[in-house]
């Protein structure tokens, strides 16, 4: 390569490439955009479903979900309970779940997952082995936790993720404010 | 170099895992179970021949001075739709590449094939050494998703081979190490030393 190139050809070729980089990406992703979101709408459904112990595949997941489910002001009322929503942040972006509760504030069934948490470490929250510990606790006097060797026999304590401390933090920090809004509700409920 | 042997070499002699040892995050990081390997060898094949073709047209118009600005151009804008389409298309199995789509843009195959070849020769060469090395990686990367799904977790895509053919009833059990990277890496290992025992002449002396 000896020819020489301007620092104005610089300028304009960098100018131009980006322009028509930026243009390819945009009308990909508009017209991607439906699919994206159906495809989203469905596992969110997949995921609040399985919560209460019904496993849906991506297809059927709408009409199962409109059989058990009833959406109520941002909580999700099954037949014996309700599902709460989790929203927090973990390590690098976004980390969220369902968590469905009995009529006594047991957890009878969990599911987390995330946007970018590190496979094998922040991302094992969204494995069944991490959401099973939390059948069984509960969320009637207080938020639970992780903690770091939990005691199993606490019903507020949950064992951490090893190498996961920041997300186990994060999860932490969503289920105490799911509890917050969770106290509120049933204290409205009980006025 | 014949054409043909643009494609043939990277399968062998000059396999982009084996002997020039690129992209072997991915190879370690994806390959638990078939499918994602799959999809994952599908994405790189694509993005590394496509890649190739927009470099080598682009290459004379390509100030030298910021050549590896443009080809990160180049190959991100192909990673976001790759990664867009699979979304769209195949949601479950671009929830389980996750990071490792994005990471296609650091795989050192594609940034490797356009700096060491695209950037100066003709597209249609550029094509076959894009394909040749995309399928070279792809080789790799199905055998061993292969081999650690069937003894990791007695399946293949997703069917329960251990378990149809009674295997578990006589006291069989899954090697979790299969599914586990660092065993990945053992498996890359042994592939090399199969490798180099048939191909003397990469021996270092």
């Amino acid at each position: 390569m000896k020819k020489t190139f301007s620092n104005t050809y610089i300028f304009i070729y960098s100018a131009v490439l980006v322009v028509v980089a930026a243009l390819i990406l945009t009308v990909v992703s508009v017209s991607l955009k439906p699919l994206q979101t159906k495809n989203q709408q469905a596992e969110t459904k997949q995921m609040i479903l399985k919560t209460i112990g019904v496993e849906a595949t991506r297809d059927n997941a709408a009409e199962l979900y409109a059989k058990h489910i009833t959406e109520d002001d941002g909580y999700y009322r099954f037949d014996g309970g309700i599902v709460l929503p989790l929203k927090g942040t973990g390590l690098w972006g976004p980390i969220w779940g369902y968590l469905a509760l009995d009529s006594t504030s047991t957890v009878v069934g969990a599911v987390f997952d995330h946007k970018g948490e590190t496979p094998g470490l922040g991302g094992e929250i969204a494995t069944d082995k991490f959401a099973q510990r939390f059948i069984g606790k509960k969320m009637d006097s207080q938020a639970i936790h992780l903690a770091k060797n939990a005691d199993h026999s606490n019903p507020y304590e949950v064992d951490a993720i090893s190498g996961g401390t920041m997300t186990s933090n994060g999860v932490t920090a969503m289920l105490a404010k799911a509890y917050d809004d969770y106290s509120n509700l049933r204290k409205e409920a009980t006025e | 170099m014949k054409n043909f042997d643009l494609i043939k070499l990277p399968f062998s002699k000059n396999n982009p895992i084996l002997v020039q040892v690129l992209g072997v995050c991915s190879c370690l990081a994806v390959t638990a179970q078939l499918k994602p390997a799959v999809v994952m060898a599908l994405s790189v094949t694509v993005v590394v021949v496509l890649a190739n073709v927009i470099v080598s047209l682009l290459r004379n118009t390509i100030p030298p001075r910021i050549r590896i600005i443009v080809q990160l151009v180049v190959v991100s804008t192909l990673v976001v739709l790759v990664d867009q389409v699979l979304k769209a298309y195949v949601y479950d199995v671009s929830k389980q590449l996750s990071v490792f789509v994005g990471l296609i843009i650091t795989n050192c195959i594609v940034m490797g094939r356009l700096e060491a070849f695209a950037m100066v020769q003709k597209p249609w060469p550029s094509v076959l050494d894009g394909l040749g090395n995309g399928l070279g990686y792809s080789v790799i990367l199905i055998a061993l998703g292969f081999v650690r799904e069937l003894f990791g977790s007695g399946t293949l895509w997703g069917y329960p081979v251990a378990e149809k053919l009674g295997l578990y009833e006589i006291g069989y059990e899954n090697n979790g190490l299969m599914i586990m990277p660092p065993m990945a890496l053992i498996l890359v290992g042994l592939i090399i030393w199969w490798h180099r025992s048939r191909n003397k002449d990469l021996t270092e002396q």
